[in-house]
């Protein structure tokens, strides 16, 4: 019995061990990242994401990069009376549990001067780091733009 | 005339203009007030009317390196936006919108035309543009052409745009209209449709603004 009683004990320490460790990994959780099929010419894609803070940490995000661009800026589209113009932010921040959406027509990751064109179906890498070091690499899908996508 | 009377949207005007039928006087010039009233109503807010400013001869090159002049736009209703290649956001979603727009209105009107302007012309070249266009929709039009040129269509409608230059790179922004202008075959700018954009509200309001338009002249 007692080593039945010591094997459900090791049993849950090893089951909160990986509670812990799968929370460090999740603390923040990068979905939905796409970048926006673009006719081939452009120099500047766009891409969006949705950004969740698991912890209880208010989380700032301080850059995007890619070896693909010559640099990634986090931009919010403003219109106001009529005209369109766009504000850069030098970081993003998160408050604690919740979840921040980047859309068309509102926040967006600039994307400046693609090495190589991008097509629909490739899956490019762009790493996002937050302000305590974190660094986490999300693979982006391109996709087509859809004119009710907001 | 029964279609557009069973629409519910109609049934006030259409029961005023029935009773004056009815009573066999003035249906002519009731059935004018009661469009005049579905335009007011329906908030077309942007219609210039009635004064209209009639666009006069301009000089622009389109994606294909043509002249672009008035007589371009002379017998069509077309829809201008203004905008750059470099806009990654709101230029591509209004595009969108307006590929969307386009495949619906030309399936009824076969005098629809869409115009981007670009308000970037010394880093839109005529190819970028072309490569711009075609990706959404083989038929619309790119225009450059300095903005700033007498009557160029930027000054004539009378487009806000502001560059946002920096010293260290060439990737600067512009600020710029984030509105579509319909200008109608008689080359009147007839009106402003403000964003947000959706296809929906900009078909509808086309189509009051062109019924409108159409018994006014």
């Amino acid at each position: 019995m007692q080593k039945i009683n010591g094997l459900i004990l090791i049993f849950i320490i090893l089951l909160n061990t990986s509670i812990v460790l799968a929370e460090d990994i999740s603390e923040i959780d990068i979905s939905h990242l796409w970048i926006s099929e673009a006719p081939p010419t452009v120099s500047v894609l766009v891409a969006y994401v949705t950004l969740k803070n698991n912890s209880i940490k208010t989380a700032s995000l301080i850059s995007v990069s890619s070896p693909l661009f010559s640099s990634i800026e986090i931009h919010r589209s403003i219109v106001k009376d009529d005209v369109a113009s766009m504000e850069r932010y030098s970081s993003l921040t998160i408050p604690a549990k919740s979840t921040i959406k980047l859309l068309p027509g509102d926040y967006h990751l600039m994307l400046f001067n693609p090495k190589t064109p991008l097509e629909i179906g490739d899956r490019p890498t762009l790493t996002f780091t937050f302000s305590n070091g974190v660094k986490i690499p999300v693979k982006a899908h391109v996709k087509k733009r859809k004119y009710n996508e907001h | 005339m029964i279609t557009k009377l069973s629409n519910s949207k109609f049934l006030i005007p259409a029961m005023v203009t029935l009773v004056i039928l009815a009573t066999g006087a003035g249906f002519y010039i009731s059935l004018k007030q009661s469009q005049n009233q579905l335009v007011q109503n329906n908030e077309t807010r942007g219609l210039f009317w009635p004064n209209p400013k009639q666009i006069k001869n301009f000089s622009a090159k389109d994606h294909n390196g043509n002249a672009f002049e008035l007589s371009n736009i002379s017998g069509k209703w077309s829809f201008i936006f203004f905008g750059y290649t470099n806009c990654p956001d709101i230029c591509p979603i209004t595009m969108s919108v307006m590929a969307n727009v386009y495949q619906h209105l030309v399936s009824y009107y076969e005098n629809i035309q869409i115009i981007f302007v670009t308000v970037d012309p010394e880093r839109d070249t005529t190819e970028k543009l072309s490569s711009y266009i075609s990706f959404f929709d083989q038929d619309f039009v790119g225009l450059s052409g300095a903005p700033a040129i007498e009557n160029s269509l930027t000054r004539q409608i009378g487009i806000p745009y502001y560059y946002n230059k920096k010293k260290e790179n060439n990737n600067y922004l512009v600020d710029h209209s984030a509105s579509i202008f319909v200008i109608d075959p008689k080359t009147r700018l007839i009106a402003k449709l403000s964003p947000p954009h959706q296809p929906e509200k900009i078909i509808e309001q086309f189509k009051k603004i062109k019924r409108f338009i159409d018994a006014k002249d």
